[in-house]
């Protein structure tokens, strides 16, 4: 930053020349500037402007932006120089609600978090009061499982790539993600009675059984997954303008990933063959034999392709897992009001994002002393700050992408 | 008078403006006509080319409107069905009018202008773009003897007012008062102005074989065989001047001024109503004028790809008929309508005979549309020369079409370094490589 | 429930540590004062002994009595997930040293941390709001917190609810919320 001119906040202008229009404050110069002088040093930092350099704002309302995030930009031209995004406009406060509902009745409360990927929102918090109760789930409720989630990180793979594309300027693809989104919906409609919500794990296990209409429609699928999925990245993969937009975008090397925090895929993408399904492992994925896709390069561009791979090693899970489904319960025995063991307990499960962990505190009652909720898409946003800068507005988009938050876990 | 005039619906208060004006012009009109009727007719027949110019004028802007909506139609319709799904199916057939029902609704919209915006130009702004692509449709000539004005120097003007659509844009971008338009407009100025040079350069491979630049002149050069054709004679220069053409249009790939997941709509972020409809329609009416362009320079103009022996005449004497004439009319259509309804009737039993013979009417019709149109395509040459011309220039229309509907678009530095450090030298190439051709041929 | 772990934990951290260290299922916890934060951290991520170099949460919890601010990192080098949870932070003026020095993602997380319960992280460069608004003047997740006064004091308040707004009938005072040993 060359000369930093301090901000004047701006004098109050006069209102509409309209005599009919009534506004609550002068019109002004619209900067997305807080009306209040900047209270920390980066606040002050970002709310400087140097030469020739101005401040956009990509609102809430933004065909772009991955939900409701605000972001202001700080450009040169066309060259980012700064971002800093403004989150809270789909804070719902589920963590306060959870402290002031049953055991049971949170799990309703953690699947709006990431609202595409919702089964490994509840997933970490279910594992956490199992560890709490001390319960041990049966072997076919954990496959069941397994089996669910791995469906739902295919469809939030497919979204991906369908936002992915459209955040570039392609119409198409994510029409045929859509298409791919319906169809394991409509499964996990049949099995969980939900679309999108599904509401599925309980404490000690699933809520409903294996049904011959979910069983069905997933053999159906599968038998034409394949071909299909290849089918929709051809109009991708191979195209020139798709690759050159996101060759050596937004590179993240190692040390940074761990320094930001990043898990998941995005962490893969830089060279760092961390799963938590093999690292840590937990349910029953230490029967399942799959590969753990990684690359070097850190670029947007191995970040989708890293995804890609993904959704085959699930193809291949949900292929397992069928094959070995054991007989049995569904549902650990449970008494119906519960009462854990006060105590504290952490768990963490790998979702398509990244980590999804829960941090519950019990006090003996029946209900949840603390639910922390560790999301990954709030953790990632952060990198996109440091990812940005240095690049075009048409990157700046490209790179949010890629590191694919989800607004409903970044604002829980 | 004025509350009593307020009080009125809608309905009436049209009928009330509407009807007292069209009396009082058509009173004017007839005591012009009756006062200074003949002074005018003479002074009109002594120049018709004022009154040419007049026409040609009005039906270039009449018809660049139902082009428009044609246009606009299509992609809705031909993406969606890209997309997997099905586009406009409600409003007309297979969703066909809705064009026309936008336009209507752009009409009917509040005419605002944000505050702070420099209302003179952003007022303009709309009517220099549309007014651009418009004045480019005039030298497109659609048929033998069919075009709005025949310059000798066609080519030439039709890249001038191309790049007062630049303008246009930039008078949107800066009015607007809003950072996002203003981005926009820039981001089309630096396109605009990287591939106008290759855009020319391309054609003048093309100049140096045909000699002439008038758009006409071009058209008649590629009669006969399509292997006439100049694309077969300057395909680097066709394949660069398409893709220029499609950075010109502001068409996908290169459609980051309406970027709309980055900067909302871009330049256009702050127009609404009539005025975002006239950008609507500019952009759409470009596309028709690039394909048209294309067309007309390098694949033939209303040139059909074979020799067409010109005119066939169909040698059917109605007046030698006499009173059989009057009987082929009044036989002939009850006949045909129920021979075509007959099969109707007879296939499916859910039919009944009067929706069959409706059915036959229908078919009919088509019949005889079909059987003027194919009498007039014979007979006439302009006829023939403008459906091939239209047809042509669809085919392109839907090649750009489906360009927006597969391709992600290009970032604004890959888009300027393409311009600069590929098609600018590809179209240098093609240049020296036609005069060199041309002068070892000559020698 | 990694017994290697915690004797090496206990070896190298036993003046740091305010209690035993507990384990239960696979994770192992330790609790530090506040001021040892940085330290104990610093030591967790450079040392080859032990390598937690991926932080994987950072939360605050209010238990009535104290807060804290729960750290949670994982390394290659055990299987237990490692929980510090820094205790002893007072209810009114809760701070702890920031530990963005060394995971700049934390940076987010501790705002999170001071939105919600008041914590202040010195040395967080950008310890502002990142839920409420920026003129909010109370701490959602604190077991004192009831809204509907927290409502009248907040510039939004000339806004008409539907409902009266007043403190409501069951509203906890100072001595009625809810505490428990974590």
């Amino acid at each position: 930053m060359t000369t930093s001119t301090p901000h004047v906040h701006p004098p109050q202008a006069q209102p509409s020349d309209d005599p009919r229009v009534q506004l609550d404050e002068a019109v002004g110069v619209f900067e997305p500037i807080p009306p209040y002088p900047p209270r920390t040093e980066r606040e002050s930092e970002f709310y400087t402007l140097g030469d020739g350099e101005m401040y956009i704002n990509m609102g809430p309302q933004h065909p772009s932006t991955h939900g409701v995030l605000r972001i202001v930009l700080k450009l040169d031209g066309e060259n980012v120089v700064d971002l800093d995004p403004v989150l809270g406009y789909l804070h719902r406060g589920v963590e306060k609600l959870c402290e002031n509902a049953d055991y049971h009745h949170s799990i309703a409360y953690l699947d709006p978090l990431e609202y595409i990927s919702s089964l490994f929102c509840e997933w970490p918090g279910v594992l956490a009061f199992e560890k709490l109760l001390d319960v041990e789930v049966p072997r076919r409720a954990e496959y069941i499982r397994v089996l669910a989630t791995e469906l739902n990180r295919i469809l939030s793979h497919s979204m991906f790539i369908g936002w992915m594309a459209l955040d570039l300027g392609g119409l198409t693809p994510i029409l045929y993600s859509l298409i791919e989104r319906d169809e394991i919906a409509e499964m996990l409609a049949a099995l969980t009675g939900q679309r999108l919500l599904f509401n599925y794990l309980r404490i000690g296990g699933v809520n409903g059984d294996l049904n011959h209409e979910f069983l069905s429609r997933l053999g159906d699928w599968m038998s034409r997954a394949t071909t299909q999925i290849e089918a929709n990245l051809g109009l991708l993969n191979e195209n020139e303008i798709f690759v050159r937009r996101m060759r050596g975008l937004g590179t993240l090397d190692k040390e940074t990933a761990f320094r930001m925090a990043v898990t998941g895929p995005n962490l893969r993408a830089s060279g760092v063959p961390l799963d938590f399904r093999r690292a840590h492992p937990y349910s029953v994925f230490p029967e399942f034999e799959f590969d753990i896709p990684t690359r070097d390069e850190g670029d947007c561009l191995a970040r989708y392709l890293v995804r890609i791979d993904e959704i085959k090693q699930s193809l291949r899970i949900i292929d397992q897992c069928l094959h070995n489904m054991p007989d049995g319960p569904i549902m650990a025995k449970l008494p119906r009001l519960l009462r854990p063991r006060p105590g504290r307990a952490y768990a963490a499960v790998e979702g398509p994002r990244g980590q999804y962990a829960a941090y519950v505190v019990s006090d003996g009652t029946d209900q949840p002393f603390r639910m922390r909720i560790h999301d990954p898409s709030f953790v990632h946003l952060q990198s996109v700050g440091v990812l940005m800068p240095g690049h075009l507005i048409a990157d700046a988009m490209a790179v949010m992408a890629s590191l694919d938050p989800i607004m409903g876990g970044v604002d829980k | 008078m004025a509350r009593s005039f307020g009080r009125l619906t809608l309905a009436g208060k049209i009928l009330f403006t509407v009807i007292p004006i069209l009396l009082v012009l058509t009173g004017g009109l007839v005591v012009l006509i009756v006062v200074g009727g003949k002074p005018i007719v003479d002074f009109l027949a002594t120049n018709m080319w004022l009154v040419r110019f007049v026409v040609a004028a009005t039906l270039v802007l009449l018809t660049s409107v139902p082009t428009a909506f044609l246009i606009i139609y299509m992609e809705m319709k031909v993406i969606a069905l890209m997309n997997l799904r099905i586009g406009p199916d409600r409003v007309g057939p297979y969703g066909s009018l809705l064009s026309v029902v936008h336009g209507l609704k752009v009409l009917m919209k509040e005419d605002f202008s944000p505050t702070g915006s420099d209302r003179l130009v952003f007022t303009l702004a709309p009517v220099v773009v549309y007014m651009s692509a418009v004045m480019t449709l005039m030298v497109l000539p659609v048929a033998p003897t069919i075009f709005g004005a025949d310059f000798n120097i066609g080519l030439l003007y039709v890249f001038a007012i191309g790049g007062l659509t630049v303008v246009g844009l930039l008078m949107a971008g800066w009015s607007s008062f809003n950072k996002y338009s203003l981005l926009g407009g820039l981001r089309s100025a630096a396109q605009v102005i990287s591939y106008e040079i290759p855009l020319t350069l391309s054609v003048v491979g093309l100049l140096l074989l045909a000699g002439t630049m008038s758009l006409n002149q071009l058209a008649i050069n590629q009669a006969g065989w399509f292997t006439n054709w100049y694309v077969f004679q300057q395909p680097l220069g066709a394949l660069i001047f398409f893709i220029a053409a499609t950075a010109e249009a502001n068409r996908t790939p290169f459609d980051l001024t309406e970027a709309d997941s980055e900067i909302v709509a871009g330049f256009a972020t702050e127009y609404s109503g009539m005025r975002f409809g006239f950008f609507f329609f500019a952009e759409y009416v470009n596309v028709f004028v690039v394909s048209g362009l294309i067309v007309t320079l390098f694949f033939g103009g209303w040139n059909a790809p074979f020799p067409w022996p010109w005119p066939l005449a169909l040698n059917i004497d109605l007046g030698s008929m006499g009173l059989g004439l009057l009987f082929a009319i009044l036989l002939v259509p009850p006949i045909l309508i129920l021979a075509l309804a007959a099969p109707f009737y007879v296939a499916s039993s859910a039919i009944k005979w009067w929706q069959a013979v409706i059915l036959g009417f229908v078919l009919f019709n088509l019949l005889v549309i079909v059987a003027i149109t194919g009498w007039a395509f014979i007979s006439w040459d302009w006829v023939a020369g403008l459906l091939w011309f239209l047809g042509k220039s669809y085919v392109f229309v839907f090649i750009f079409v489906w360009m927006r509907g597969t391709l992600p678009r290009v970032r604004i530095d890959q888009l300027m370094g393409f311009a600069w450090k590929w098609l600018l030298p590809a179209s240098l190439l093609n240049l020296f490589v036609t005069a060199a051709a041309l002068v070892v041929v000559h020698k | 429930m990694d017994g290697a772990l915690k004797r090496r934990l206990q070896a190298r951290f036993g003046p740091q540590l305010i209690a035993p260290i507990a384990q239960r299922h696979d994770e192992t916890e330790i609790r530090i004062g506040p001021g040892d934060v940085p330290y104990v951290c610093r030591a967790l991520h450079d040392e080859p002994a032990f390598r937690f170099v991926l932080l994987a949460d950072l939360a605050g919890v209010d238990t009535g009595d104290v807060m804290q601010v729960v750290y949670h990192l994982w390394s290659e080098t055990s299987p237990d997930w490692l929980r510090i949870v820094a205790d002893g932070l007072s209810r009114e003026d809760p701070r702890v040293p920031s530990i963005t020095f060394l995971w700049q993602g934390a940076e987010w997380m501790e705002r999170e941390a001071y939105d919600m319960f008041g914590i202040t992280f010195e040395g967080n460069r950008d310890l502002r709001r990142i839920y409420m608004p920026p003129d909010y003047q109370s701490f959602p997740l604190r077991k004192d917190f009831f809204l509907p006064d927290d409502a009248a004091r907040s510039p939004g308040a000339g806004v008409r609810h539907m409902e009266q707004s007043h403190a409501p009938t069951n509203a906890r005072s100072a001595t009625m919320i809810r505490k428990t040993r974590a």
